[in-house]
């Protein structure tokens, strides 16, 4: 029997109020859901606040570097693919500094199951905008307001192939439990993104606006096909934000298409008749 | 036949890229070794497919040569640049072969007349098959056996198609006739001198490169990732080509960032890992390095190097990243760099730069440069495989634990904490980038921070007590007035030049450091004495390896023999220069 108490590590730091909170404990809710106690999967904290999460929920973890928590990830997941991995990360940490890690983990259809804060500021390093920002916001970087356009993840992810996309609000907290457990649940690429206020540095994107432009996916939306499925993950262009899964489809992942991966990497006996590799340099 | 002895004989091939020297060559490096003599070859080519000028040449002798050697003794020209490039290393006997359709050499040497062209023609053969006639008859002008190059080509094409074999087969043959017809009188008994009976499992002929892939398999590495940059890429494509047989993973990830973070994440997980790249692909690392640092996490770094800065000269060689691989990460944190001179070298020290990266927890980098990862060599059978069934050592690893709760990163008299393979029930950990407690929760504690930095530096203490080697003495060392110092690939064309120096009557030693980061102090200085001349060798512009030995144990070396053209020493090179400096110093006449 795994409970919250299990999962709960020290108590967080993050400012009141902050959209962290009810992100923690939707992962801690999921966790039990699914019967996973720490020891039995691996979490890949990235940096920022969101990654502050690693002395919070407690997990066999990487704390990891800037934006490369998936690119370990991809690598924990082939050495040892039986421990299900999760991706704690903020968008500045996969839209932005890790951006290409995203996008060549969405080819590969790694199984592993990123979360991505979307605040649209960069929280830890005082508020300058991220990648996900809307044009014209005034930040400490962008003092007359960005100039570039966001970075739209949704249609990004379903365009490269990853398997699984959703949206999720931090301010609902059992659709946001719901969606992780599905994402841990699919077996490939599954990347959340979870519009998450930062009650300190974003005065645009707040919990009012997201309630105010956001909309339930029903089940007239089907995620299986790739073209609704488009369309939908570009609403966020309009600015309306689509919740739910948008775009579900099982195909094989990375490591089940590697024939030796029979058995977790780890455990597989080591190979001692190599000297046949030399016939072909005599 | 001429009765001359020419050993060691350097054979040479040059062509526009895209003729295939490379195949012709690595023929020829086979055959002679198949007839009983070892080879070293090494390949100059331009960071082009088409359109640039490539050449091999391919020393042969009967015991391990160890450099090339700058008299050429038979050169295949495939076209007149060849020629033109290389006529300052002929002498008098020298062999040039030639189509007098295409060009007709200006030379003094021993010209052969070899109508490529026309037997291409008579053959209706493909035009990239010119190179097998130029074998077939270089296997003649060396006195070689034909059935060798018949089995190396069936070997080589007779899977894909007969009919391409046998096309082949055909033009090396009237290559091979051509010359026992024209040329019997120049023929050079070179290929025929080699050891008899030759054993039937005979030495494998491979790169630097190639032995590192052999030894990351042997040593039980799981997972391998990488970026193409060359002269390192050859190494992903012999892993990836091997994953049947190895079972390994071999990831070719998106950039060098995303490889080493994928590595670093498969060695968080209990596999051993390693990457393998070129500087700028290693300057990509480099922040990565200085996590697996704080913590704690084996990795096996390849660093194979070619002339700098930025894209620098892609395909060519050059010691220019000592100083940046020792010095690689921010922050203060043990690394271990181990730098194999040789082909035997590097199969010893990878094997034992995975131990010891299990073992230390931390960076263990081998540094190579195009000289060492793209030369051939006969490599002794026997060794290699004993070598490949060694016995691995993972140190601390472990896979339960009775520590409850565990401290990953707990303090211990060696610095090195037992590391826990993730899996095992009731316990967790993380491998944090941030500073932490020994559990491995972050903290910006003074006193915690203190106890481990304290505890990741007590590792190199360990390393320099318990693994540490000091440099191979080479020579006689109370003797000898001139020493060498050195480090890497230049050991090779040092031995060689060592050899020219005694038969001029100079005596000489050989300082060969293969374990240069970190340097013990203590051990290292009664290497050094007032009353002999030190000379420091490398192929890079500032002496670097000099400017480590100052730092690490205070030693100053002031004569230099330093070379930065892209292209490795020859031992004559070495040799004059030598010649030079005990001329102009008293003391040593």
């Amino acid at each position: 029997m795994v409970t919250a108490q299990d999962l709960t590590g020290y108590q967080p730091t993050w400012c009141s109020g902050c959209g962290n909170w009810s992100i923690g404990r939707a992962i801690i809710n999921s966790l039990v859901e699914q019967k996973l106690d720490p020891s039995s999967l691996v979490v890949l904290f990235d940096i920022g606040c969101s990654g502050n999460m690693n002395d919070f929920v407690n997990a066999y973890a990487m704390h990891t570097l800037h934006g490369r928590s998936i690119a370990n990830a991809v690598g924990v997941k082939l050495a040892n693919h039986q421990l299900p991995v999760l991706v704690v990360a903020g968008d500045g940490a996969i839209y932005g500094e890790g951006g290409n890690h995203f996008l060549h983990a969405c080819r590969g259809n790694h199984d592993i199951t990123v979360l991505v804060h979307d605040n649209s500021v960069y929280g830890l390093t005082t508020g300058q905008v991220s990648p996900r920002a809307q044009k014209g916001h005034k930040s400490k970087s962008t003092p007359t307001g960005i100039i570039e356009t966001p970075v739209y993840p949704l249609p990004l992810a379903i365009t490269q192939g990853a398997t699984f996309v959703a949206q999720a609000f931090a301010g609902n907290l059992p659709e946001l439990s719901k969606l992780i457990t599905a994402g841990m649940k699919h077996t490939g690429f599954s990347m959340i993104n979870i519009l998450q206020p930062c009650v300190t540095f974003n005065k645009i994107n707040t919990f009012q606006y997201y309630l105010k432009h956001q909309y339930q996916l029903d089940s007239s939306h089907d995620p299986a096909d790739y073209q609704q499925a488009l369309e939908v993950a570009n609403k966020p262009k309009e600015e309306k934000f689509p919740i739910g899964i948008i775009y579900q489809v099982d195909k094989p992942s990375y490591h089940e298409q590697i024939p030796a991966l029979n058995q977790p990497l780890i455990n597989q006996p080591h190979r001692e008749n190599l000297v046949n590799l030399l016939t072909q340099f005599q | 036949m001429t009765n001359q002895a020419t050993l060691p004989f350097l054979w040479k091939i040059g062509a526009p890229a895209g003729q295939g020297v490379m195949v012709t060559s690595l023929a020829m490096s086979k055959i002679a070794t198949r007839s009983g003599l070892d080879i070293f070859d090494y390949s100059e080519y331009p960071s082009l497919i088409q359109g640039g000028h490539n050449t091999v040449e391919v020393l042969i002798n009967l015991d391990q040569p160890t450099a090339s050697k700058q008299l050429i003794d038979c050169l295949v020209c495939l076209d007149e640049k060849t020629f033109l490039h290389h006529q300052h290393r002929f002498h008098k006997d020298t062999l040039v072969v030639f189509d007098p359709k295409q060009f007709e050499p200006k030379t003094k040497s021993t010209k052969i007349a070899l109508p490529l062209q026309e037997i291409l023609v008579d053959l209706k053969a493909d035009r990239i098959m010119l190179n097998m006639i130029a074998l077939g008859a270089s296997v003649a002008l060396l006195d070689g056996e034909i059935k060798l190059v018949h089995q190396m080509i069936t070997d080589q094409f007779g899977k894909k198609s007969a009919a391409v074999a046998n096309k082949n087969i055909e033009c090396a043959q009237a290559g091979f006739d051509y010359v026992w017809q024209q040329y019997q009188e120049l023929v050079k008994p070179v290929l025929s001198r080699g050891k008899k009976p030759v054993p039937t499992l005979s030495s494998p002929v491979m790169t630097g490169n190639e032995v590192f892939s052999f030894s990351a398999a042997a040593a039980d590495c799981r997972f391998f990732a990488a970026y193409p940059m060359t002269p390192a890429s050859s190494i992903l494509g012999s892993l990836a080509g091997w994953q049947s047989q190895t079972g390994m993973v071999v990831r070719h990830a998106e950039d060098e960032i995303g490889v080493i973070n994928e590595a670093l994440g498969a060695s968080f997980s209990g596999a051993r890992a390693a990457v393998a790249t070129s500087g700028g692909g290693f300057a990509l690392m480099v922040e990565s390095i200085s996590y697996a640092g704080i913590a704690e996490l084996p990795i096996v770094v390849f660093l194979s190097q070619r002339p700098g800065p930025a894209t620098g000269m892609p395909t060519w060689t050059e010691q220019g990243d000592l100083l940046f691989a020792c010095h690689a990460g921010h922050g203060e944190f043990p690394k271990i760099v181990l730098a194999p001179g040789d082909h035997k070298e590097m199969l010893d020290l990878t094997l034992k730069a995975f131990d010891l990266a299990d073992q230390y927890q931390t960076p263990v980098i081998v540094m190579s440069d195009k000289f060492l990862s793209e030369s051939h060599r006969s490599v002794d059978y026997l060794t290699i495989k004993k070598a490949s069934q060694m016995k691995i050592d993972r140190g601390k690893t472990i896979t339960s634990t009775n520590q409850k709760p565990y401290l990953r990163y707990t303090n211990t008299s060696d610095g090195i904490s037992p590391r826990l393979i993730p899996g095992q029930p009731g316990i967790f950990y993380q491998a944090n980038s941030y500073e932490h407690f020994a559990d491995s929760h972050t903290t910006e504690d003074a006193a915690a921070r203190i106890v481990q930095v304290d505890k990741r530096t007590k590792k190199q203490t360990t390393y320099l007590k318990k693994d540490f080697h000091l440099p191979q003495v080479i020579g006689d060392l109370e003797q000898a007035k001139i020493v060498f110092v050195s480090w890497g690939g230049n050991k090779g064309p040092i031995e060689a030049a060592r050899n020219l120096l005694a038969a001029k009557k100079i005596n000489s030693a050989f300082l060969h450091f293969t374990h240069v980061f970190p340097l013990d102090e203590q051990k290292i200085r009664p290497l050094f004495k007032a009353d002999k001349q030190y000379l420091l060798v490398e192929n890079n512009a500032t002496g670097q390896f000099g400017q480590l030995l100052r730092q690490q144990t205070g030693v100053t070396i002031e004569e230099k023999i330093l070379k930065y053209d892209g292209r490795p020493f020859y031992p004559e090179e070495i040799a004059a220069a030598v010649t030079t400096i005990v001329k102009n110093t008293k003391h040593l006449k």
